[in-house]
């Protein structure tokens, strides 16, 4: 009897394209929407949250804390207010931790560049899987996403991306050699390029290299020369890639303690260190030291709070739209009305059109139950991309 | 056997094991040994025949160093390599931090001009710290705490082993005091600018040209130093190798003894940094006791 309700239902609803069309993608949408925003949510909670754990503290300039968190932790490309290498020293210098500085600004085919030493590899235990770790200004590591994504491999190089696309009088891309590939760790730093702190400042044209103005047989580059003094033009050719040959002629100008970076990673020697740490910095005016952590929560209670929102504009449309639902079956009734009669004048019961009408909603909400199980599904398989997408990005 | 299997193995493990500091140069690496004792293993990769000041790393050389427990840096931009490589930070202990307002600039003639970074030169610094034998002390110390605080559970040791350094530099220091007061107006020749500190703690008298020992100096060479004689009359020059016979002996033709100040900087073929030291002094001894 069943079998036959079903049979008979699904002829129904496969003659009418349409209209099951129509209500099998209400049904699908309303359930998955909120079953797919729960999953990614879940997911950019585990992955903040993860990320953040696993940096005790960030020192930066006084401003945005959130800024500061997701450039140096999921190199968002915001930048943060500059702070200069003395405030790395500082850090160091008290003995209660060691900083790790960071300089997260440039970008390299839409990566980010992260400028930063090798105790970053060191406290996030990323490994080479391939090549070996970056030793030498100019080279760089990269994370496993990014050597898939480009399909680059050790002995390839990668260039830097000028800051603004129309910035003539700026400095020059720089032709950076990948010595590594980084195990995959499923954190942001499976989409970053790696590199020393001094290549960094490289990029950013503090350092550079050229020929010695007192060897070059080219004139035309002098602009001026005394017996103590060479002054050289703009036509001085600047070195655009680091290599073996001309790495002696890289050099920084002035007080490298000055220079650059976004952030400093400061790890305490332990619990009671820390929150010192944190107390000397409290009154001080130029910088602020947070915790991931607290800045991640505050950032989720605000996503919670919008998901909140969302869930009930969901439960509102969802409603809406079972009414509608029922509306179209009650309608349907209706218009199935001599087709009823057909079926009471063939000596059916009124329980067996009940049947039918039910087998149609069962094979329905099945259908959409397995067209929403997959997008769960093809979901739940991306969504460290997906969060990445639409929380990082 | 397999007592004596067992026991290797232990060894080996332990050697491996062993926290381990890389130096940049032979002195830093002495004061280190000297220090650590077997508590540490000191690596100093550098072959024989280099000066530790401008050896050039490759990447397999700066991978050791990023393996290290603890990287000894001599600090006045001593072994420039180091500012082209990735270090890890953490492990770098710059040993002459603490005297660092004390450096001697070495001055370099040509400045030059280009970008928007103005006028600049790449002026130097003079780097043999440790012949000063009271910032060699200074640096031993700066390991001796570098030690400690990687490795507490050996301070008493390592605090033992620095003092009876310290004790050994003190001696070195107050000789070459001592000596270089029989004749604070003897003036010497320094066949490289290698001998700021020396100069300047020993209160010697000291103007430097450029001059390898293993090579013959050239015509051009010899009238400068005529020049240099004539205005400044020195009765010796200061080598850091054994110079060359016919250099020497047309040396003592212009008047100029010659006598040998190894610095030490790479590890010796024969003795130790104390040895070669007191070598350096036993030369010098001579010099003053002949212009006595």
């Amino acid at each position: 009897m069943i079998i036959s309700s079903l049979y008979i239902a699904w002829h129904y609803v496969v003659f009418n394209k349409v209209r099951t069309a129509t209500l099998v993608a209400c049904i699908t949408l309303i359930a998955f929407l909120p079953m797919a925003l729960q999953l990614v949510l879940t997911e950019s909670e585990r992955l903040l949250q993860s990320r953040a754990a696993d940096t005790p503290l960030l020192l930066g300039v006084r401003g945005s804390a959130l800024d500061l968190v997701m450039n140096s932790l999921y190199f968002d490309d915001e930048v943060p207010e500059i702070l200069t290498m003395q405030a790395a020293d500082e850090i160091g210098d008290t003995g209660l931790a060691y900083a790790i500085p960071l300089y997260v600004r440039f970008q390299a085919r839409k990566q980010p560049v992260v400028g930063t030493t090798i105790d970053y590899f060191d406290y996030r235990n990323l490994r080479v899987a391939k090549g070996r770790m970056l030793a030498l200004l100019g080279e760089c590591v990269i994370g496993a996403d990014v050597a898939d994504e480009y399909g680059l491999e050790p002995g390839d190089s990668i260039v830097s991306s000028p800051e603004t696309l129309f910035d003539l009088a700026g400095i020059y891309p720089l032709k950076m050699k990948i010595s590594g590939i980084l195990q995959r760790h499923h954190t942001s730093d499976d989409q970053a390029v790696f590199v020393d702190l001094k290549t960094a400042w490289i990029i950013e044209g503090l350092g550079h290299g050229h020929e010695e103005l007192n060897k070059t047989q080219d004139k035309s580059v002098i602009l001026k020369r005394s017996e103590d003094s060479v002054t050289a033009n703009a036509r001085l050719f600047q070195y655009t890639e680091i290599t073996d040959e001309n790495m002696d002629s890289f050099h920084f100008h002035g007080d490298t303690t000055i220079y650059p970076i976004t952030a400093v990673m400061v790890v305490p020697n332990d619990a009671k260190a820390g929150t010192l740490l944190r107390g000397r910095y409290l009154e001080n005016t130029q910088y602020q030291i947070v915790r991931p952590t607290d800045v991640i929560e505050g950032l989720l209670e605000n996503i919670f709070r919008i998901k909140s929102v969302i869930d009930a504009v969901i439960a509102i449309v969802g409603l809406a739209t079972i009414l509608a639902i029922f509306l179209v079956f009650a309608l349907s009734v209706r218009l199935r009305q001599r087709e009823l009669t057909t079926i009471f004048k063939l000596g059916c019961s009124r329980m067996t059109a009940v049947r039918l009408i039910l087998a149609e909603i069962v094979i329905i909400v099945l259908m959409s139950g397995i067209i929403g199980t997959g997008l769960l599904y093809v979901v739940q398989a991306n969504t460290d991309t997906l969060v990445r997408i639409l929380i990082f990005s | 056997m397999i007592t004596a299997v067992l026991l290797l193995s232990c060894m080996v493990v332990s050697a491996a094991d062993k926290f381990t500091v890389y130096s940049v140069n032979y002195p830093l690496a002495y004061f280190a040994e000297r220090i650590g004792g077997e508590h540490i293993k000191v690596v100093f990769p550098l072959p024989s025949d280099v000066d530790p000041a401008f050896w050039e790393p490759d990447a397999e050389d700066i991978a050791g160093f990023q393996q290290a427990d603890l990287i000894l840096l001599n600090g006045a931009g001593y072994a420039r390599w180091v500012k082209r490589v990735s270090l890890p930070r953490r492990k770098l202990v710059n040993t002459s931090a603490v005297f660092g307002q004390e450096y001697i600039s070495v001055a370099e003639t040509v400045t030059h001009q280009h970008g928007p970074g103005g006028e600049h030169s790449h002026a130097g610094t003079a780097f043999t710290t440790w012949l000063d034998f009271k910032q060699a002390i200074q640096q031993a110390r700066a390991i001796q705490l570098a030690l400690e605080k990687h490795q507490p559970e050996y301070a008493d040791t390592f605090r033992r082993n620095f003092a009876l350094l310290e004790t050994d530099l003190e001696c070195l220091d107050t000789d070459l005091k001592l000596l270089t007061a029989v004749n604070p107006k003897m003036l010497f020749i320094a066949s490289h600018p290698v001998y700021q500190y020396f100069a300047r703690r020993y209160n010697i008298h000291l103007q430097s040209v450029m001059w390898e020992p293993d090579v013959m100096p050239k015509e051009q060479q010899w009238n400068q130093l005529d020049r240099l004689l004539q205005k400044y009359p020195a009765n010796w020059m200061i080598w850091e190798g054994e110079p060359h016979k016919q250099t020497v002996t047309k040396l003592q033709k212009v008047g100029l003894g010659s006598l040998v100040f190894d610095p030490c900087a790479n590890r010796p073929t024969q003795g130790d940094f104390l040895s070669v030291m007191d070598e350096n002094i036993k030369q010098l001894k001579q010099a003053y006791l002949k212009n006595k």
